[in-house]
């Protein structure tokens, strides 16, 4: 754990959270690994607001749950993305690269 | 999951929610061990490892219920049984605020209700917005509303460009006379397109069509509901009935729906073309014979100023085409007014006022209930101090204590509007003495969604300001350890200013009542100009038919009148056309009639000099005592063989002959067919249109060359209603068919030409009572906590020497001070308010001195007593307990 780590903002957990959940149904702990994973462990999701920003995402109703067994036949709970939450995803990254253009255009210039 | 599933989920399969997520943490912990283990770390280090990285378990499962919309629903249902609990630990504080409350809030919904249905409601016509009444004024000579003639209605009808449609109405006594009885009917006579303009559609039948209205087609009648259902019990086959009314058959064609009628109830409608008078030639070619009242219904999107403009062209036309019609120096013109302003303008001032005073008696339960709040946080202090130190948010605490203040309010309410109907009962008997919309007050959804926003808006009120002033410094209120709770400074300042306020208001209401009682005195002690006791009096109402020549009618009264004096115990009686008092005289107002003095010519385009004609037999001065100033009253040889005389009041006498005798002078009436009259005699003045009234020149004219006059007085020896029935039954001798109705006693009539003043000052008196006994509590229940707050102060005080009376004398003087200050702001209050009364006052100042000052004694000795009795505590005091208490 050598590595620098980014502190995460609440909307951008949300994000990465309906992202990663846009190719198959995961459960809680799947989610963590695999955004820690893809971002080389740059980003390191925190239990005590993942779970929290999972529940909330439910109460939007972007996403749903449902019990069913885990890799090594557990019973886990698994999150999928409802047609809802998909349409969530596209103008959240829209929005999102938007202002990393921006953000970046102005860190190159001033 | 749908919001309410997710919500339901939550508050109500609690368990399988929180097994959930138990299991889900877990899942996640076991998975974390693993990992740890598959990195090489011993499973205790691969544990501990995990447990560090997850963080508060419970914390987590805190924040993911926080997560959920039913987390707040739940938050708010434990702050209302947390609350519940706490209102029912202390019955006695909850009683008193709940009765408080439910007197404020009860009082104003029934005063709203009333306001809502007289004032608010929309009429329960088809857009009933746009229907407009039009007045005739001579604004110069202060005449706001003059009758239409024929002529009138047709000009405005066919020359304006604002209103698709224009009808006229007015009412008319008749003789309905069916298979086997005679009935006095009120009949409206009205435009075949009345209803229709109106938008009201028969119940049964048809109402009337053009056809209707042509000359010489069957007469018609159209019933209203209350007349079918009370005289009719409700004949389901009532359509087609054949009536006989002014000699001709009258057929029923309709029955009109339950609506209130405007703009007064009648109990028939009959079209233009049946009214014998208003059907009379000579009367549809006078311009100046004037009877009609003309609504019209605006086009639409036409604004009432246009159709005002519009109107006042026409005016100026006529104005310019008949200067005779129209004098010059009148100052004539038409006036457009929306009909709802119309109907509720008499309404409109008492109801506001009583609203106002129904609104500050809930202003002074809402700073009660505070102060009582106030004090009970007092006692409650540590324990916000210690929740507030275990990490309950200020937002929090606050919200716990103004959900206590909400169920009080609402508990208010619901008593409220329990108490509501009986007071709406009594309001409603005292509206239909204004308006014709009472029928239409009723407890329906406008009135509960206004007693619910009262009871939410008073709730707030009192439960804010003291939820604020108690989280302020909870560190402050742990160091005081284990001492007693004392007072803060600004909490102090905050109970008093609550009644400061309150004194403040309830010495306005006070005051505003005062004032109604002293102008009701006023009222009841004035003079009428006769003597009411044991007057009988009786509607008689002939078939005008039966009577055709005046001779026949004349020799029909003079028998009636020989027959009721003949009866034992009657002393004398008189017929006349009105008589101080009489309903039907107060409710058509005088009769202004115009008229001219012998020498004193009214040139072409001035107007004539207005007067009150009544018509009255020989006998009815000494009937009703009104004294005889000067010269002579009627006697039987008065009659059309004799000369033209008249009697006329006092008034008339200063107003017109100031310096000369009135009696032998000439005056006769205008546009009439009358001669000179001589003026016989001076008779004193007479409240003829009710008490409080300004008094008009009065000219008395003799039955026997006048014609007609319904009203029958009797003096009688004894209880004059035990003699009705043989007046009765001696004008049935004279004539069966004879309508008789409206028996009844001068003097029940005078208390019932008062009942609106009565109830008015009654209403302000039970207001302004309320008031002070609620603020007394207030004062008391101040002064009791101060006392109790001080009593280690005043123990040290006796154990130094003070005596007790000294002590009470000082507690006394500090409760008085309060009240003295609240009446000092009271008294610049109500003399700014009370202005607002001046319209409901008789002969009463509204800044008048003696009732200033005596409301304020009243007031300050109340709040004296008030303080008296906390400040006794101090007796019981013992220097030796108090010091100990420390």
């Amino acid at each position: 754990m050598a590595k620098p780590k980014s502190d995460l903002l609440q909307g951008t957990l949300d994000l990465l959270v309906l992202k990663t959940l846009e190719l198959e149904p995961m459960h809680g702990w799947g989610i963590s690994q695999r955004i820690q994973q893809i971002s080389e462990s740059v980003l390191q999701v925190n239990q005590g607001s993942l779970y929290p920003a999972l529940h909330r995402l439910e109460e939007q109703g972007w996403i749903r749950s449902s019990w069913g067994a885990s890799e090594n036949n557990r019973q886990a709970r698994f999150y999928e993305l409802t047609p809802r939450g998909r349409k969530q995803l596209a103008d959240e990254t829209a929005n999102w690269e938007r202002l990393s253009v921006a953000v970046g255009r102005i860190l190159r210039t001033a | 999951m749908t919001p309410i599933a997710s919500i339901f989920r939550f508050l109500f399969r609690r368990q399988r929610f929180e097994a959930g997520n138990d299991a889900e943490l877990r899942f996640h912990m076991e998975r974390q061990i693993e990992e740890n283990i598959r990195r090489g770390m011993t499973p205790e280090e691969a544990r501990r490892e995990a447990r560090l990285l997850m963080g508060g378990m419970e914390q987590i499962k805190e924040e993911c219920r926080d997560a959920r919309t039913g987390r707040t629903i739940e938050t708010m249902m434990q702050d209302f049984r947390y609350a519940i609990r706490v209102l029912l630990r202390n019955p006695g504080f909850t009683t008193m605020a709940v009765i408080t409350l439910a007197l404020g809030i009860g009082a104003n919904t029934a005063i709203f209700s009333v306001v809502y249905g007289v004032l608010l409601r929309p009429l329960p016509f088809q857009r009933g917005g746009q229907l407009v009444v039009l007045h005739q004024e001579a604004s110069a000579v202060n005449v706001p509303d003059i009758p239409f003639s024929v002529h009138e209605v047709t000009d405005y009808r066919d020359g304006n460009h604002t209103l698709s449609s224009v009808v006229e109405h007015h009412t008319m006594t008749f003789l309905l006379i069916g298979k086997d009885s005679a009935e006095r009917v009120e009949t409206a006579v009205v435009s075949a397109n009345f209803f229709d303009v109106l938008g009201v559609r028969p119940l049964m039948g048809r109402t009337f069509v053009a056809s209707d209205e042509a000359h010489g087609a069957d007469a018609v009648l159209v019933l209203s509901y209350k007349y079918w259902q009370t005289r009719l019990h409700g004949d389901p086959n009532i359509v087609g009935t054949v009536f006989h009314m002014n000699n001709r058959p009258h057929t029923v064609i309709g029955v009109l729906p339950a609506l209130p009628q405007y703009p007064v109830e009648s109990d028939v409608y009959m079209p233009t073309s049946q009214c014998p008078f208003r059907s009379a030639p000579g009367f549809i070619a006078n311009r100046q014979a004037r009877m009609m009242t003309v609504f019209g219904r605006l086009k639409p999107d036409v604004k009432l100023t246009s159709a005002q403009a519009d109107l006042s062209t026409i005016a100026r036309q006529l104005t310019r085409a008949y200067p005779e019609a129209y004098p010059k120096g009148a100052g004539y013109g038409i006036k457009v007014e929306a009909l709802q302003e119309d109907l509720t303008r008499r309404a409109r001032s008492i109801f506001l006022v009583l609203l106002g005073a129904a609104g500050l008696v809930l202003l002074i339960a809402c700073a009660n209930v505070a102060n009582l709040f106030l004090a009970r946080l007092l006692k409650l202090e540590r324990e916000l101090a210690v929740r507030a130190a275990l990490g309950a948010s200020r937002f929090r605490l606050m919200r716990q204590l103004l959900s206590e203040s909400m169920l009080l309010s609402l508990a208010g309410g619901t008593v409220g509007l329990l108490l509501a109907p009986v007071a709406m009962r009594l309001l409603m008997k005292f509206a239909e003495r204004f308006t014709t919309r009472a029928d239409e007050i009723r407890l329906d959804w406008p009135i509960l969604v206004f007693t619910l926003l009262i009871s939410l808006v008073t709730g707030l009120l009192f439960g804010l300001a003291p939820a604020f002033s108690s989280i302020r410094h909870p560190n402050d209120a742990l160091k005081q350890a284990g001492g007693r709770a004392t007072m803060s400074r600004g909490r102090e300042r905050l109970r008093g200013a609550l009644v400061l306020a309150q004194v403040a208001v309830s010495f306005m209401l006070l005051i505003g009542a005062g004032l109604m009682i002293r102008s009701f005195v006023r009222l009841q002690e004035q003079y009428p100009g006769f003597q009411p006791e044991r007057l009988l009096t009786l509607r008689i109402t002939p078939s005008f038919s039966h009577y055709a020549q005046t001779s026949q009618l004349q020799a029909m009264w003079d028998n009636l009148l020989r027959h009721v004096r003949g009866i034992g115990g009657v002393q004398s009686a008189a017929l006349c056309t009105n008589f101080p008092f009489n309903p039907g005289g107060i409710q058509s107002g005088p009769s202004n009639a115009t008229f001219e003095i012998e020498g004193r010519p009214v040139s072409k385009g001035e107007l004539a000099p207005l007067v009150d004609n009544t018509i009255v037999s020989d006998g009815y001065f000494e009937t009703i005592r009104q004294p005889l100033l000067s010269g002579r009253t009627f006697t039987p040889h008065d009659d059309q063989n004799a000369k033209p005389v008249a009697v006329i009041n006092q008034t008339m006498a200063r107003h017109r002959w100031p310096t000369e005798e009135p009696i032998g002078k000439h005056v006769r009436f205008q546009g009439g067919n009358g001669g000179w009259m001589t003026v016989v005699g001076v008779v004193g003045d007479a409240q003829e249109y009710g008490l409080g009234r300004k008094v008009l020149d009065e000219i008395y004219t003799p039955l026997d060359q006048s014609g007609f006059a319904g009203n029958l007085v009797v003096r009688t020896t004894f209880q004059p209603t035990n003699l009705a029935p043989l007046v009765r039954a001696a004008i049935r001798d004279v004539d069966p068919l004879l309508a008789v109705d409206q028996i009844s006693t001068v003097e029940s009539l005078e208390q019932e030409s008062i009942t609106s003043p009565r109830v008015m000052t009654i209403l302000m008196g039970l207001f302004a009572v309320l008031a002070t006994v609620v603020s007394a509590c207030g004062i008391a229940a101040v002064m009791a906590l101060a006392v109790s707050q001080r009593s280690h102060e005043l123990g040290l005080r006796m154990a130094l020497g003070a005596q007790r009376n000294a002590i009470v004398t000082m507690v006394v003087r500090q409760g008085l001070a309060l009240a003295i200050g609240g009446t000092a702001i009271g008294i610049a209050g109500a003399l700014v308010m009370t202005r607002l009364l001046a319209s409901l006052l008789y002969d009463t100042s509204p800044t008048d001195l003696l009732t200033f000052a005596g409301i304020s004694a009243l007031f300050l000795t109340v709040a004296a007593v008030a303080s008296f009795i906390p400040a006794r505590q101090v007796t019981s005091i013992d220097p030796l307990i108090a010091l100990r208490q420390e």
